[in-house]
């Protein structure tokens, strides 16, 4: 008899706790954002989870009755763990949105765990082609980041204006992803904008010495070094560049010349380095006219984020706060948690955000939906930005380094 | 011919740093027969007790390097006592779980401590360098070989005058020996394992200014201090200087004289590891590795 009366008991607590887990999932939205919270790209994951725990933050915390819950994974760096944490949170957690990870080799691995449920996926981060390629035609799937020929296709154009035809360039890329993706844009566009690619050296990621890659450019005489690296790789190339005295007019990178990590790391070595970005730090861009408070201007989301985490917002930080909450906003808009509603809401979203205006176009490549291809190709100038590409952006000229 | 001279003198530089990033591995592995796989993290602690103590303190990383090298050690000799002391007679699965485990746990204590962020020390002697002709000697690499040399030496010195470093050597040369001659081999383990760190400390303090410092730069190189060791002998610390002039040597010319070769280096460094073993499975100048 007190068998049964245990069993008893137990069934009915397990029926109210699957009862009010039930309730809870309906009262929530859920939102899940595996992230590089440790491993080699902790730097990634940290910031894309502050953006988006503060874009719920500034939301509100709520949509409509409903509080909005972040499930947050990391996936480690780690390509088996991406799988892991995808899996787990749209099989077992059933969330139909996903925002992350960041890392390109992160993202790839994450596409056969997408495939298994589709739930509606934005990418702030990934300049990958062959992520464009793998998500080609798909309505669920949201791009906020530059792709890679992005990075070349503004920067080779501006240089063009800026020097003239027929000069050479060299380029040092790293053998991961990354580096090796980009290159063959690197090349089309150089190429096209009529420059003559002298060298081309791969550089080994974490390399130790990097300078028997630019005593072999020396001896090239370009007059422009692009550097397709991460930002660790980065700071060692642009030190042993700034030591070698290479007496390379123009230096040119892909994003991180406008990371303060990477500036602060590489001190006098930073001045004068050339990037292509959606954001720059200081950057005028006014606020929604009609969602201010979710989209401020960009120099009032600034204060908001140094008050906030007492530090300077850095590229990604923007990105995923600006992600995050146009998802929220679609699912306001959309007023139900049903994912192809909600990606049709914020595939027309048009808001004035702080990387631009958030209309979603398709690519090239055959992606549906890329926010943000408004570039901007910057020098650095000591701790300035010097805007040199769109020429109607533009508020000043190329400097050649000494 | 230019490019002849700049790579003897690349690989020399280079050869100093690796010298010192794995003498302590060898040291440690020699006396305490467990290969130290939380090294990289010694490095790591070093390099960023270098950052810090430049960027709030102002203190040149040479001139903390002394002090942060101690903490670490110190710190090292804490975490023997507590964890690998323990170990020390366990099957080398365990001890290499151990490590591992302790190895991806400081990891991470960094991560949540300073975050990932990248970063270096920017000195004025990192950013410039002597220039002959077309040679260039940055003074960052040559400081830092200097720096290895005079650390090495003063190990060698330590190792062969003093009286712990005497019962140093004979630990690692017979413990059970050295145990009935009066020496208290535990309290010897655990300072072989506190100059380990402190020498990888001191690495982590040279690298601060040539390389880029993050919670996770430790693991690539205690795999190349691993193959360093591997390379000269486990457990000899003068084969240990010579696998890693060979590495250095054979990374750097491969680098200078192979299309795209810093690709291929580190390729190229372990086929050269590999051959040695098949050659010479004891290293360059290892004593055979038993378990006593």
């Amino acid at each position: 008899m007190s068998s049964l009366i245990k069993r008893l008991g137990i069934s009915v607590v397990v029926a109210g706790a699957l009862a009010s887990t039930h309730a809870t999932a309906q009262d929530t939205i859920r939102i899940g954002a595996p992230f590089e919270l440790s491993g080699r790209f902790v730097a990634y994951g940290a910031q894309g989870k502050r953006g988006v725990e503060m874009a719920v933050d500034v939301y509100g915390g709520k949509i409509g009755n409903k509080k909005i819950e972040v499930l947050f994974r990391d996936v480690q760096s780690n390509n088996q763990a991406a799988v892991t944490a995808f899996t787990e949170l749209t099989q077992q957690e059933k969330v139909d949105f996903v925002i992350g990870p960041i890392a390109s080799g992160i993202v790839a691995a994450s596409v056969p765990a997408w495939r298994q449920s589709k739930p509606l996926w934005i990418v702030p981060g990934s300049s990958s082609t062959q992520l464009e390629d793998a998500m080609k035609g798909e309505p669920l799937f949201f791009h906020t980041y530059p792709w890679a020929y992005q990075y070349h296709e503004g920067t080779a154009k501006a240089l063009a204006d800026a020097m003239g035809k027929g000069k050479k360039v060299a380029i040092v890329y790293s053998d991961g992803a990354y580096g090796r993706e980009q290159l063959p844009w690197a090349k089309e566009f150089y190429t096209k904008n009529g420059f003559t690619v002298v060298a081309t050296e791969l550089v080994r990621e974490g390399a130790a010495d990097l300078n028997p890659v630019l005593q072999k450019i020396r001896l090239t005489r370009p007059d422009v070094l692009v550097g397709i690296v991460q930002t660790t790789d980065a700071i060692q190339l642009a030190k042993q560049i700034h030591v070698a005295k290479l007496n390379i007019p123009v230096l040119v990178g892909t994003a991180y010349p406008q990371l303060q990590e990477w500036a602060q790391a590489t001190g006098e070595a930073a001045d004068g380095w050339i990037g292509a970005t959606t954001y720059l730090p200081g950057m005028k861009r006014a606020a929604d006219p009609k969602l201010a408070k979710l989209f401020p201007s960009l120099n009032d989301w600034e204060a908001d984020f140094k008050k906030r985490y007492n530090r300077e917002p850095e590229f990604l930080d923007v990105t995923n706060y600006t992600s995050a909450m146009m998802l929220l906003v679609a699912i306001e808009r959309a007023g139900t948690t049903d994912k192809e509603k909600v990606a049709k809401e914020l595939a027309t979203l048009n808001i004035q955000t702080m990387l631009g205006t958030s209309n979603f176009v398709p690519t090239p490549g055959g992606a549906v939906h890329q926010a943000f291809n408004d570039m901007v190709v910057f020098q650095r100038d000591g701790d300035k930005f010097v805007v040199l590409f769109p020429a109607d952006a533009a508020d000043g000229k190329l400097k050649l380094k000494k | 011919m230019s490019l002849f001279w700049q790579c003897i003198v690349d690989s020399l530089l280079l050869g100093g740093l690796y010298s010192l990033m794995s003498i302590g591995l060898s040291l440690g592995f020699g006396v305490t027969r467990i290969i130290n796989f939380a090294h990289g993290e010694m490095i790591m602690f070093g390099a960023y007790g270098a950052y810090f103590a430049s960027v709030l303190l102002g203190v040149d990383p040479l001139l903390s390097l002394p002090l942060v090298s101690i903490v670490v050690a110190v710190t090292a000799a804490v975490l023997f006592k507590a964890l690998i002391e323990k170990v020390l007679n366990a099957p080398h699965i365990n001890q290499i779980l151990l490590l591992f485990g302790l190895s991806l746990a400081l990891q991470n204590v960094a991560a949540i401590l300073w975050t990932g962020d990248a970063r270096s020390v920017a000195t004025p002697y990192s950013l410039t360098a002597y220039e002959f002709d077309l040679l260039l000697v940055p003074h960052g690499r040559i400081i830092a070989f200097i720096v290895a040399a005079i650390l090495i030496v003063a190990l060698f010195c330590w190792l062969r005058f003093s009286e712990l470093g005497r019962a140093t050597r004979a630990v690692a040369e017979n413990g059970q020996a050295a145990t009935l001659m009066g020496i208290n081999v535990s309290r010897m383990y655990m300072l072989s394992f506190g100059i380990n760190a402190a020498l990888g400390a001191a690495t982590g303090a040279i690298s601060s200014f040539l390389l880029t410092i993050t919670p996770f730069m430790g693991f690539h190189m205690l795999v190349k201090a691993f193959a360093i060791v591997v390379l000269g002998g486990l457990g000899s610390v003068a084969g240990t200087i010579i696998g890693a002039f060979a590495l250095a040597f054979a990374e750097t010319w491969v680098s200078y004289y192979v299309p795209e070769g810093n690709g291929w280096a580190e390729g190229v460094a372990f086929i050269v590891l590999l051959f040695v073993l098949i050659i010479r499975p004891k290293g360059i100048l290892g004593q055979a590795v038993a378990v006593h």
